[in-house]
């Protein structure tokens, strides 16, 4: 995977010293920031294409902000390039740079009303008075504010506020739109609404945009393509799809929403875990015979039965013993203790060791599995019930070999 | 506490005793100015306040204060700009030094600039040969004033600066504005309560100096002499009427002043 990255960034180095790859509207190539002694982004590099929306997705410090600043020419990288439309505006202070942001707090001007905010990126362009109003009345319109336009800032909501804010990054027309946690100081329900009014926004203006959120469903519901931030760099970029169903690492996997993880070996076209044999197409350049690995699935990813007998598409992995049902809402979910103990790696010399009944000091490994309605209807589960387990849809993600393996 | 029959005996005696504890020390002094001032009726206070070296005591006084005012305020913006936008080596040193002038005693002030730039001063004995002499001008009385209210501007802008939300000017600068757009558009309108509270209290400051004034102005009826100077002179030279007149006039200006900074501040806050 280290090999592939690097690889990627050459052939980028490439076209940009011919073309310029006209095709995304903005570009980060190697970024990376230290303050002082700390180094806080590593290697960061994503392109974001024409009207296209992009979500950075991070916990807490992970350098979400800091990408935005540098991005936005608020803050200077350490080493790496920031390209706009083809142009490389990393030496270019922040006004020159024609990008929107919209702040956490809006930033909205307090001493200015909704009107003055919007025109302002017109007014100290020095545009013609009449061109400023036709295009702060359109403006006005599209974020549905006309009857708050002598309003000042302090006067409107929360929602409110942020509309100008978008209004007046558009009144400039800028090449990327930013946005710093754009919902973080709403409510819930309203930042569920104002999302999609966003989204809706936004195909309208057709400007590409970046999200900043550690909002895992606001990433999956905002982005066409989300990239999860991990301690500086990035973990994976992709659509909010290939994101929750195929994660790249385990971080990814549980930084969106829930996920079991089983150990296992690879055995050919199967991987052995559990006890069971789950086939599985791996790729023979990541994967080789004998290698441990991680499977990873979602609690929606698993069946339970009470016969052997499994739907098409579902692979059995082991046996369990229900040990606790919850309801939550729509769903039920169920914690099941697995009765084959799963530590297939630490033997990797001796498949066979392990593949037999579990001795009873082994640790059991459970997991968690939630069924819709329907599903828990079909077939009542109660605490103690045997069952049988099996999988829909899972991920392969490698395990580090050990160093002695190396010598 | 004692409570007769539900009224609390404290309150009225406490206040009491605060309004008699003011009135020798405070009320008195300003009611005698308005008392003598207008003993001989209003003609003759009108006589005195409008004598050619009382008009030109008040006019100076108002001119020289006026420009030392907005030399301070331009320089408390400035200062107050880069000590809080910057953080380097001897920043508190500054914001100390900067502050220094109101405590020195005014007289010292004024010696210090005659010894700088009187005609055998450091600075000023290689300027005499040229024929300039800033000393015993208007001039030297402006210096005097900034001088003396230095940090005053200072003072009140610094604060606000400092509490100011730094991502109004970010965005600003992403929307395009060159910085002095952004200080002209946005961080301007901000300061606009502190820059006038910080200019009246500069203004009141400076209209009163006395100490420093007369070592520097030479104090010169007609010439260099400020009213602060005039009712002293006038006072000695046993006019009571005439220093009574512009006293008069100097006390009811800071009473303006006063009233303007203390019911205003919320008015110029607010848009
Ligand atoms: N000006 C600065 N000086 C020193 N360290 C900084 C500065 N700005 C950010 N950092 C550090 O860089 C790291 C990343 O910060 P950043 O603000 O980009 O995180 P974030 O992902 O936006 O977090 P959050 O979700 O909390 O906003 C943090 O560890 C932070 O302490
Ligand atoms: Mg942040």
């Amino acid at each position: 995977m280290v090999r592939a990255k690097s690889k990627l960034i050459e052939i980028d180095r490439k076209s940009e010293s011919t073309t310029n790859t006209p095709q995304s509207a903005a570009s980060v190539r190697g970024l990376s920031k230290r303050f002082g002694k700390s180094s806080v982004l590593e290697n960061i590099s994503f392109d974001v294409a024409e009207g296209e929306a992009l979500v950075l997705l991070g916990a807490s410090g992970s350098g979400k902000t800091t990408i935005l600043r540098i991005i936005a020419g608020l803050e200077q990288p350490y080493t790496g390039k920031v390209i706009l439309h083809g142009r490389d505006v990393t030496e270019l202070p922040a006004r020159e740079r024609g990008v929107g942001v919209i702040f956490q707090s809006y930033a909205l001007f307090p001493k200015m009303n909704v009107e003055k905010n919007i025109g302002y990126g017109l007014r100290i362009r020095k545009r013609k008075r009449r061109e400023i109003r036709e295009t702060v009345d359109h403006l006005l319109e599209l974020v549905q504010l006309q009857e708050h336009r002598k309003k000042f800032p302090s006067q409107l909501s929360g929602g409110q506020q942020q509309r100008v804010a978008i209004a007046r990054t558009l009144a400039y027309k800028p090449e990327v739109l930013l946005f710093d946690e754009p919902f973080g100081a709403l409510d819930t329900q309203t930042r569920v609404h104002l999302r999609r009014e966003i989204r809706a926004l936004l195909r309208k203006v057709n400007v590409p945009a970046i999200f900043i959120t550690h909002d895992q469903e606001e990433a999956l519901e905002l982005g066409d393509r989300v990239a999860v931030l991990n301690n500086g760099h990035i973990e994976q970029i992709g659509t909010p799809y290939e994101i929750y169903n195929r994660p790249a690492t385990e971080y990814v996997a549980t930084f969106l929403g829930a996920a079991n993880i089983l150990e296992g070996v690879v055995r050919g076209n199967y991987l052995e875990v559990a006890g069971s044999k789950l086939p599985a197409v791996l790729d023979r350049e990541k994967f080789r015979d004998g290698d441990c690995v991680k499977i990873v699935f979602r609690p929606e990813d698993v069946v339970a039965t009470k016969g052997d007998l499994l739907r098409s598409g579902a692979h059995r992995i082991s046996s369990g013993i229900v040990d606790e049902v919850t309801f939550i809402g729509a769903y039920e979910r169920l914690r099941v203790r697995l009765a084959t103990s799963v530590d297939e790696c630490k033997t990797q010399e001796e498949p066979f060791y392990l593949t037999t009944e579990t001795p009873e000091r082994r640790p059991s490994t459970s997991i968690s599995i939630t069924r819709s309605k329907p599903e828990a209807n079909t077939l009542r589960l109660s605490t103690g019930d045997r069952i049988t387990l099996a999988l829909t849809s899972f991920t392969v993600l490698p395990i580090p070999r050990k160093p002695q393996s190396r010598a | 506490m004692r409570h007769v029959r539900g009224f609390d005996v404290v309150r009225p005696l406490s206040i009491g005793m605060l309004i008699l504890m003011m009135l020798p020390l405070v009320f008195l002094p300003l009611l005698s100015i308005f008392v003598f001032g207008t003993r001989n009726g209003l003609g003759t206070f009108w006589n005195a306040l409008v004598a050619p070296e009382a008009v030109f005591a008040l006019k100076l006084s108002m001119a020289t204060s006026f420009w030392a005012t907005v030399f301070n305020v331009l320089f408390g913006l400035f200062a107050s700009y880069v000590l809080s936008r910057y953080h380097f080596w001897g920043r508190n040193a500054l914001i100390v030094t900067i502050s220094l002038p109101t405590a020195i005693p005014t007289a010292v002030a004024g010696f210090a600039l005659l010894l700088l730039w009187g005609p055998y001063g450091v600075l000023g004995r290689f300027l005499a040969p040229h024929g300039i002499q800033l000393m015993f001008t208007a001039g030297a009385i402006i210096l005097a004033n900034i001088f003396v209210t230095f940090p005053l501007a200072f003072g009140v802008i610094k604060p606000v600066f400092d509490t100011m939300n730094r991502s109004l000017e970010e965005a600003s600068a992403t929307i395009g504005a060159t910085r002095w757009q952004t200080f002209w558009h946005v961080t301007l309108p901000s300061l606009r309560g502190a820059i006038v509270s910080g200019a009246l209290l500069t203004f009141a400051r400076a209209v009163g100096e006395f100490g420093s004034t007369i070592l520097v102005s030479g104090n010169l009826a007609g010439r260099t002499q400020t009213a602060p100077l005039y009712i002293f002179a006038k006072f000695n030279e046993g006019q009571i009427e005439a220093a009574n007149a512009i006293a008069i006039v100097l006390a009811l200006f800071s009473f303006l002043i006063f009233s303007v900074l203390f019911f205003a501040r919320d008015w110029l806050d607010v848009d």
